[in-house]
């Protein structure tokens, strides 16, 4: 079932310069979504779109098969359900300690104080990073603060959990322990839908991949499938995934 | 900054509730100004600083240097009440020792319970007690998001400074003057390129330009701490009255 749709989605910027252009992507539930495509291919944009932050220039988004509502009650209904981390948790995090950060998404659902010390307690757990609740968020590493964000997004506990490029800059063990967090969100029925550059990353977590480039859908299906087919990655600027190294693994 | 903000965050006094060390900080500034500085300033600075380095474990060389600052401040303010100008030129005022002490002593006195509260407290503590002091929720929050955006621009900065470092840019003072300018025009569009983003990920959370609402932690008040600071304010009053 679809829940997210963007249809002919267009987003020219300030400028001229088109990141996207008449894109039709469809959103399933339940599923691992890996958005791959080089340097200004448009897949920050379209995170952006699909909880509304950016408007289109073109097309439209459809939640649920309705078409998506800029106004501000009709907003706060998508992004109830729709989060969203960005890629620099430095953009996110801005309260002084990391459980008031966390805190900040329901608090803003109106929940009442025991629920949201709940949610909190939850997504921190959730992340692995209880033990930091306490911690001012501009003492965190790198990866402590990646996780404090997607903590604020879990939060909330939206359907979909839009991150953009969730494993850029860790490290390889911390990579690998992101990702079995996310799974565990996934089988808990958090859709995902992530951006990154890496297609080895995205052949073994991801279960469908939309490929892009200037602004265009270039392939969409199964990951296994997608990232293997030299022709689709070669017009998406990227190289195909070597499937006897990972039938080797 | 980074030091105070540090030891704020990790001293032993750090889980007390902001109320104790709030009436014992303040409470050490009233008694100081209240009272003539010997021998009740000189108290003061003591037990500041017992409360500091016995009690909340801030380390000693550290509390040091940080009263080094307002106290070397003081004492060249101070100086001058040594001297006076009259006819046949500058010489030492009459009593002029005397009041250059008292004034030292209870500006230190002063500056440490001072102190005391910014070493025993993270900013965001007394950001969240401004809060519940019905202080403007606008103002609370511009002090929220300074304190949040200072770390951030301090790691931008020292990024773009080691950068121009690596590349020659700070090698004499003609180059050091040109990077430094250079770096000053680049932080400002940077900060508001971050802000922009910063606002898209507040409103992904729900934010729709109202007050920034978060939960901060309540630290309960511990009747046996409550009852030393009062204790240790009535004998400092006690002193000062016995000695007026």
């Amino acid at each position: 079932m679809s829940l997210i749709r963007a249809e002919g989605l267009t987003h020219v910027y300030p400028g001229g310069v088109p990141a996207l252009d008449g894109l039709d992507l469809v959103v399933e539930k339940g599923r691992r979504l890996a958005i791959l495509g080089p340097n200004g291919a448009g897949k920050t944009t379209l995170l952006l779109h699909l909880n509304g932050t950016l408007r289109p220039t073109g097309g439209r988004i459809l939640v649920d098969g309705v078409p998506a509502a800029y106004d501000r009650a009709g907003l706060a209904r998508w992004r109830r359900r729709v989060g969203l981390v960005l890629q620099d948790a430095d953009d996110q995090l801005f309260a002084p300690s990391v459980f008031e950060d966390v805190s900040f998404g329901p608090m803003n659902l109106d929940l009442p104080e025991a629920e949201v010390r709940v949610r909190v307690a939850d997504a921190l757990a959730a992340l692995g990073i209880a033990d930091l609740a306490d911690r001012p968020t501009h003492m965190l590493s790198f990866g402590q603060k990646k996780r404090a964000a997607i903590a604020g997004a879990v939060a909330m506990r939206p359907e979909v959990l839009l991150i953009d490029e969730p494993t850029a800059g860790l490290d390889a063990r911390s990579a690998k322990r992101l990702l079995a967090t996310l799974a565990e969100l996934e089988a808990g029925g958090t859709t995902l839908v992530f951006t990154t550059h890496d297609v080895d990353m995205a052949f073994r977590f991801a279960d469908e991949a939309a490929l892009f480039n200037h602004g265009r859908m270039i392939a969409h299906g199964a990951a296994k499938t997608i990232l293997a087919d030299v022709g689709a990655m070669d017009r998406a600027g990227l190289d195909a995934v070597d499937v006897r190294d990972h039938s080797a693994q | 900054m980074s030091t105070i903000d540090r030891v704020a965050h990790t001293n032993r006094w750090r889980s007390r509730s902001l109320s104790e060390k709030a009436l014992l900080a303040f409470g050490l500034l009233v008694v100081t100004l209240a009272f003539p500085p010997w021998p009740t300033a000189a108290a003061v600075l003591v037990a500041a600083a017992a409360a500091a380095m016995v009690g909340a474990r801030v380390p000693v060389r550290i509390w040091g240097l940080a009263m080094a600052a307002p106290v070397g401040f003081v004492v060249t303010g101070a100086a001058t009440l040594m001297v006076s100008l009259g006819d046949g030129g500058p010489a030492l005022a009459p009593n002029g020792l005397v009041d250059a002490a008292a004034l030292t002593l209870r500006a230190s006195a002063a500056a440490s319970a001072l102190l005391l509260l910014a070493f025993t407290t993270p900013a965001s503590d007394l950001v969240a007690g401004l809060a519940r002091a019905r202080v403007p929720a606008e103002i609370v929050e511009l002090a929220l998001l300074i304190y949040r955006f200072l770390f951030v621009l301090a790691d931008t900065f020292a990024a773009m400074h080691a950068a121009q470092e690596a590349r020659l840019g700070h090698v004499d003072w003609r180059r050091r003057i040109r990077s430094s300018g250079l770096l000053a025009a680049n932080l400002l569009p940077r900060a508001l390129d971050r802000a922009h983003r910063m606002e898209a990920g507040l409103a992904a959370r729900g934010w729709d330009g109202g007050p920034l609402r978060v939960m901060t932690p309540r630290r309960p008040v511990s009747a046996a701490g409550l009852a030393a600071v009062v204790a240790t304010l009535a004998a400092l009053v006690g002193l000062g009255v016995a000695t007026r």
